[in-house]
């Protein structure tokens, strides 16, 4: 019971100091919540693949028949673009790039006058077998202008998407003029015209993988929340050390080793105002993610169906974060030492454990290595929860991860502390 | 976490047991190239202010932090108050309180604040914390600032708060590391005055300073520790007098050649030679025989003698002489 009344009045000691240290309370909980409001609006088009990120795309139709038509009709089945017909006169090259450079759009597909016509042409000759010097249609050629901030793979997608309609519409021009020159001589030739009842592929199903899958890539909210409570909480190691260390410098840490006061109590007392920090930081990034970035124009972020897990995470995370800076602060030898340490190690945690990068876009070597980092566990147990629907049990790896390592980390600074007498 | 049993609380030690026994006590630390502590022997009855003196890295504060339980030593014996320091550390610390060389304190707590939270680390609560707590800020003449945050004090009042902290638990030893070091008279007086005090009260201390003034007027019993070895131990006033008449001081009119130490050290009936610049101080047993030879070959040297004279009554002589060994080296 002494034991437990010493660690209660460590507690409030700590609580103490901590809540008259403005400047830091600030770095505590403000700072994570900018980050992650900040990333996440500016980083909404980075995280491509997922539901509500809409391209703007221009479609300059100087044609006005059916291969403008099938191109407009392809942005706008995808769900990923928010096409726009070019009104008449049609502008010219320098005000679609102007478009472009003024960002109103990130596509500009021109489809050339008369593009109906001469591919109809083309495929009239081409049946009736001329030669090639003979054929007085060249093939119709699109333009296509994009972004140049884009990233690449989007204009891939684009171009791919775009390839596949024209070969599409070839099909179907080429179709008709097979009709046709049946009908010339005389044979039956009835080909099915509705493309919806007559498909030999019923399309491509989209298969998602839920618990198999393991990275998938998340969306910006989805992404930026997690990782930032995690570096949060992991960055917050260095107040802690440097507060450690500054009581060890003036002395009060040896005056407590001289008095009857157990290690557990000395590094409770500071774990757990830090703890009750984590806690705050984490609810506050959550619930400025769900509430706060909708009205800024930002994905409300949805936090699944497990609060338990959430909170196992929370808590699993944190002591590992406390755990690692206890332990820096009791081998570092001055608050320097420590503040350099503790953070150099928590940037090279966060970057290969797909904080600052996400885990789904590193190399699969990477993904490997990404597994060394404690914050690559913590963020792969909040996705599990965020993207892939998990539970409790989903997440348990992940929590009894962060507590071994919490675990080896405060038998470190134990050790330390009592070798030190 | 049960309080440990320690039968002192209710039954005091006999006043003849020693406050502090130190045995054959060996320590050297991991890497180190000579042992900090080596066959240290000391004995410290209860009931006096002990003064525990030598130069920077002497292996005071080795010996200190091993007598509070610190430390390990690597061999001999400690005994506080009668109990293995080891074995019965818990038992010791409640009895035992340690006045660090820095204030030990949180800035940004008040006083109060402070000493509530380490008198609650000692264990103290309810009425008799609140108690103790009045009691030391008015032993420190702090009660006007109780509630102000500390890292708003001054040097002295910071130091006045280290003292009483240190005195929360009314523990009968008393372990004090420089406690007036870098403060303004008047403070040095205040905590000289609250020491002489405690010193009434019968509390024991062992002083650890510098200031060899402050060690003449306040300690009974002295040690000088130098190179990990005492060098000197007993009564203040009897080491003073053993000195008395052993010495000769000499100052020079210009500075000596470095081989003078050793020449003179050849004399008859010199048993050691400090040289500190232009001054040099000679123990003999046998001053008159020995001046003779000396201002002779101080002669033949060249240099010239500016004053001579016998004898040695002040600490800082005293200790000047005994961990000369260091200066030289």
């Amino acid at each position: 019971m002494e034991g437990l009344a010493k660690l209660v009045t460590s507690v409030v000691k700590e609580s103490r100091i901590i809540l008259r240290d403005r400047q830091a309370l600030i770095l505590f909980f403000i700072m994570p919540v900018l980050f992650v409001l900040i990333l996440s609006l500016a980083l909404r088009d980075a995280f491509g693949d997922r539901p509500g990120v809409t391209f703007p795309v221009l479609v300059v139709d100087q044609d006005g028949g059916e291969v403008g038509q099938a191109v407009v009709s392809a942005f706008a089945a995808s769900g990923h673009f928010r096409v726009e017909r070019a009104g008449r006169p049609a502008p010219d090259q320098a005000q679609l790039e102007q478009a472009i450079l003024e960002d109103r759009y990130k596509f500009v597909v021109i489809v050339p006058a008369d593009a109906t016509t001469q591919a109809k042409r083309r495929v009239e000759e081409l049946a009736a077998n001329a030669p090639p010097e003979m054929l007085s249609a060249a093939p119709v050629e699109l333009r296509l202008l994009a972004d140049p901030t884009l990233r690449v793979d989007y204009r891939i997608m684009v171009r791919a998407a775009l390839a596949g309609t024209l070969q599409g519409m070839e099909m179907r021009l080429y179709g008709r003029q097979l009709e046709q020159n049946l009908k010339a001589l005389g044979l039956p030739a009835e080909l099915p015209h509705d493309p919806n009842g007559a498909s030999i592929f019923a399309g491509i199903r989209d298969v998602q993988l839920h618990s198999g899958e393991k990275y998938i890539i998340p969306s910006s909210v989805q992404q930026n929340a997690p990782a930032w409570t995690l570096l949060a909480m992991f960055f917050l190691t260095v107040p802690l050390s440097v507060s450690f260390i500054k009581e060890r410098e003036q002395g009060s840490l040896f005056r407590l080793q001289t008095m009857s006061v157990p290690a557990w109590v000395v590094l409770g007392g500071k774990t757990l105002p830090y703890f009750i920090i984590n806690q705050i930081q984490m609810a506050s990034i959550l619930l400025v993610s769900v509430y706060v970035l909708p009205l800024l124009g930002g994905d409300r972020l949805d936090i699944g169906n497990a609060p338990l897990a959430l909170a196992l995470l929370g808590a699993a995370a944190s002591l590992a974060a406390i755990g690692f800076g206890i332990a820096v602060a009791l081998f570092a030898r001055t608050a320097e030492q420590a503040t350099s340490f503790s953070s150099a190690v928590t940037m090279i945690m966060a970057a290969l454990g797909g904080i600052l990068v996400p885990l789904a876009v590193m190399p699969p070597v990477m993904q490997h290595f990404a597994m060394l980092s404690p914050l690559a566990w913590g963020l792969n147990g909040f996705l599990d929860v965020f993207v892939r629907g998990g539970g409790l049990t989903d997440v348990m790896p992940e929590a009894l991860g962060l507590l071994a390592f919490s675990a080896a980390c405060h038998a470190l600074a134990i050790m330390r502390y009592r070798s030190r007498l | 976490m049960n309080a440990p049993i320690c039968p002192e609380t209710t039954t005091p030690s006999p006043p003849a047991v020693p406050a502090f026994e130190v045995e054959d006590l060996c320590k050297t630390y991991k890497g180190g190239r000579a042992p900090a502590l080596d066959h240290v022997t000391l004995t410290i009855p209860k009931g006096m202010i002990f003064g525990m003196l030598g130069p920077n890295g002497a292996g005071k504060t080795t010996l200190l932090s091993i007598l509070c339980g610190l430390l390990r030593p690597s061999s001999g014996q400690v005994r506080v108050d009668g109990k293995d320091v080891q074995q019965e550390a818990a038992c010791i610390k409640r009895v035992l309180g340690v006045v660090p060389q820095e204030p030990a304190i949180y800035p940004t707590l008040t006083a109060r604040e402070n000493l509530a939270y380490f008198g609650r680390m000692q264990g103290l609560s309810g009425d008799h914390l609140a108690e103790r707590i009045r009691a030391c800020l008015e032993t420190a003449d702090l009660a006007d600032v109780a509630d102000e945050q500390v890292c708003h004090f001054s040097g002295g009042f910071k130091r006045r708060l280290n003292l009483v902290i240190g005195l929360i638990h009314e523990p009968k030893l008393l372990i004090l590391d420089e406690p007036t070091v870098a403060i303004d008279p008047h403070s040095r007086y205040f905590i000289h005055q609250r020491l002489r005090e405690l010193h009434a009260a019968g509390v024991t201390m062992i002083l650890s300073t510098h200031i060899l003034d402050e060690a003449e007027k306040l300690c009974q019993d002295i040690a000088i520790i130098n190179q990990g070895k005492i060098v000197a131990q007993g009564r203040l006033e009897d080491l003073l007098r053993s000195q008395r008449g052993n010495c000769i001081e000499v100052r020079l009119e210009r500075d000596p050649p470095a081989s003078l130490a050793d020449t003179l050290r050849q004399l008859p009936g010199i048993l050691d030679v400090l040289v500190m610049g232009r001054d040099i101080r000679l123990t003999t047993p046998v001053p008159d025989e020995a001046v003779a030879p000396l201002v002779a070959t101080l002669s033949a040297s060249g240099v010239g003698i500016l004053s001579l004279s016998f004898g040695t009554a002040s600490l800082e002589q005293f200790f000047l002489t005994r961990t000369a060994d260091r200066e030289a080296s």
